[in-house]
């Protein structure tokens, strides 16, 4: 699944390492969901939103060109 | 979601979804090994001791194999300094491991009157080296896995 979490963390300038740690995941677990690679549940996503503080529509949501 | 089995698995999402494939396809093969020899045993005669331990030699060496290749044991080795830390801490852990396992087994050796410095050296090196590889394979799989995701 695409998604705007890398872009937002890297904005954010937060690492892997300290939104997997506030969120209470792995470094490789938001690895993978940055790279599309493992679908997040929904509250983890939510989690996700919170901390980086945007909306789930912000982080998950695809929108077509 | 709450389940008996919920106290063995990990914290983290990714890995316990993981981990729950692992032990469930473990226990799909282990059924149908169960069945394969209940079929065989109409037409030979099976020692059952040796069929039971098969049977869960099969479920614990097959999650312990998928676990290993799966490289979600060390989670946050991304790096070549972390990883060359972790092989250190590997390697005095299972120097560790060696050196308590090998006291274990002499007493236990000992206690069976069953001494005999070629098995007890022999089973120690054995379990050191295989315990050492089973880490080392997991670690650098980990490694290149974690490498690729920052």
């Amino acid at each position: 699944m695409r998604n705007n979490v890398k872009i937002t963390r890297v904005k954010t300038s937060m690492t892997q390492q300290q939104l997997a740690k506030n969120v209470g995941v792995t470094r490789q677990t938001i690895g993978l969901i940055e790279k599309g690679e493992y679908n997040p549940t929904l509250s983890l996503c939510i989690a996700i939103a919170k901390e980086l503080e945007k909306t789930l529509d912000e982080l998950f949501w695809e929108v077509e060109d | 979601m709450k389940s008996w089995i919920s106290f063995l698995m990990p914290d983290d999402e990714y890995k316990e979804k993981k981990m729950l494939y692992f032990l469930a396809e473990g226990a799909v093969l282990l059924f149908l090994f169960l069945v394969i020899m209940i079929i065989c045993s109409n037409f030979i005669s099976l020692d059952t001791g040796v069929i039971l331990l098969a049977g869960i030699a099969i479920f614990l060496f097959y999650i312990l194999g998928r676990y290993t290749l799966s490289g979600i044991e060390y989670t946050d080795i991304a790096t070549e300094k972390e990883y060359k830390r972790a092989l250190r801490a590997l390697k005095s852990r299972t120097a560790s491991f060696v050196v308590l396992f090998g006291i274990g087994y002499l007493v236990y050796t000992m206690a069976s009157n069953e001494a005999n410095w070629y098995d007890f050296f022999g089973m120690v090196i054995s379990v050191g080296i295989i315990s050492f590889l089973l880490e080392f394979i997991s670690l650098k799989k980990s490694y290149k896995k974690n490498k690729e995701l920052l």
